[in-house]
């Protein structure tokens, strides 16, 4: 069997997401998604509604009144709110965990994915771009390629390093030259596989090479220009390090000054505070509580 | 041997014989260590962007993620724990950029530049840096030692 074919039989292997998470994906095929399509989905997961009423009471910590259901959180911290934690929680222990060949010990992949998907957030909020959710899903799986070639990384890793140094190119581009595909090409073939909307299979694909993309979008632009951000900020590095190219075509498009840029970089520590408390081992009993 | 780790906007002071200061994944932040060889006192910060003008509020609750409110805390802390101001040996290791970055992405450059100003007015001069490349670093500080190492792609060395 040669490479390609190993890889290819890897992904149809590779464990699905909960079945959940691609429900609520599913939403995002529509312009807006409601807060109501949203209850319904994820009403029947007990875990994941304390999990939401956790977050939301620790955004409103030391305030009177708590936020004991549902619809009080959807109407206190928003739809995209509801939307962004559901699919972070729901995603959480399929993304937290080492990554062989790219060296990502312990929940590395899960910091920088939920890095990158904070920072898109950030980058559309501050550019005044509308996403329902999209680009924080594309950044939350932008990387998930890297969980099916680490093997193959680590088979070869000494040989793609070599050529990084050598040759000045981009991680990516050694791990084509040498293995014959790179991470965000196998991502681009699992979303595909696993029916991802288009938007985000075509951002997970190029989310290195903005530019080779079929149809240029925003989404690909903020996806790579957080990606580029969070690595050179180092949330969530693997052995691969910071080895990767900027596209500044992306940053013109995007209008991105120095001032966002830094002012989005403030703001990411604290945004990945909600999910850290998701995400946190704190029980959620007293949320279950109220249940 | 105790490890204390500095995340991204920490800052963390020792005197604590065993005590190693560590931080990982630097890349156009910078880690900057302050020693007292004497007092047998050091410190780490592990900043992220240059001015905190651009989130006063964000500076107020986290000073360890800007150089102009990092840099002067840590300074202080080292002072109030017994350091010497002539005495203290400074070290720089960190702002890294990426392949073809346009001045948009410069925060490594700039977190570098704003450090030398704010060390300058102070009278103090940087012993040892490592700054600069496309590749990220770890930064090790041994408080009984003071003993100060980086650690890349390439290995392990004393800085």
């Amino acid at each position: 069997m040669n490479i390609e074919d190993k890889i290819i039989e890897k992904i149809s292997s590779f464990p699905t997401l909960p079945s959940m998470a691609s429900k609520l994906m599913g939403l995002l095929n529509d312009a807006e998604i409601s807060a109501s399509e949203i209850g319904r989905v994820i009403q029947y997961d007990p875990a994941l509604t304390a999990n939401l009423l956790k977050a939301a009471n620790s955004v409103y910590l030391g305030q009177s009144r708590t936020v004991d259901s549902l619809s009080e959180a959807f109407f206190r911290l928003g739809t995209k709110w509801v939307y962004q934690m559901s699919v972070s929680s729901l995603i959480y222990s399929n993304l937290n965990r080492p990554v062989n060949g790219y060296e990502l010990s312990g929940e590395a992949l899960w910091r920088h994915s939920v890095a990158v998907a904070q920072m898109s957030d950030i980058l559309c909020e501050q550019l005044k771009i509308k996403d329902a959710g999209v680009v924080f899903t594309a950044g939350l799986l932008h990387d998930i390629g890297k969980m099916i070639l680490g093997e193959f990384v680590s088979e070869s890793f000494d040989d793609i390093q070599a050529i990084v140094i050598n040759e000045k190119i981009p991680f990516e581009e050694a791990e084509k030259r040498v293995i014959g595909v790179d991470h965000a090409e196998v991502g681009g073939m699992t979303a595909e596989r696993w029916n991802f909307p288009p938007a985000i299979v075509e951002t997970i694909r190029w989310h290195h090479q903005p530019e080779k993309a079929a149809i240029q979008s925003d989404t690909i632009d903020i996806v790579h220009v957080a990606d580029a951000t969070c690595l050179i900020q180092g949330f969530g590095i693997g052995s691969d390090g910071i080895q990767y190219k900027l596209n500044n075509d992306s940053v013109d498009r995007l209008n991105i000054t120095s001032k966002i840029l830094e002012h989005a970089v403030s703001e990411l520590v604290t945004a990945l505070e909600d999910i850290d408390m998701m995400t946190s081992d704190i029980p959620a009993a007293e949320a279950v509580g109220r249940l | 041997m105790s490890l204390k780790v500095l995340g991204i906007s920490d800052l963390q002071v020792s005197k604590t014989s065993g005590d190693v200061l560590i931080t990982y994944s630097l890349g156009s932040c910078i880690g900057l260590t302050v020693y007292d060889p004497v007092a047998k006192v050091g410190g780490m910060v592990h900043y992220m962007l240059p001015l905190s003008k651009i989130a006063p509020d964000k500076a107020k609750a986290k000073p360890g993620m800007f150089a102009d409110t990092g840099v002067p805390l840590l300074l202080k802390k080292v002072l109030e724990l017994g350091g010497v101001k002539d005495r203290l040996i400074v070290k720089a290791a960190g702002g890294s950029e990426l392949m073809d970055q346009n001045k948009v992405f410069n925060i490594g450059e700039r977190n570098y530049l704003v450090l030398r100003k704010l060390l300058w007015k102070n009278n103090i001069l940087i012993k040892a840096e490592d700054v600069g490349g496309n590749y990220s670093r770890t930064l090790r500080l041994e408080i009984d030692t003071g003993y100060t190492t980086i650690k890349t792609r390439e290995g392990e060395s004393e800085l």
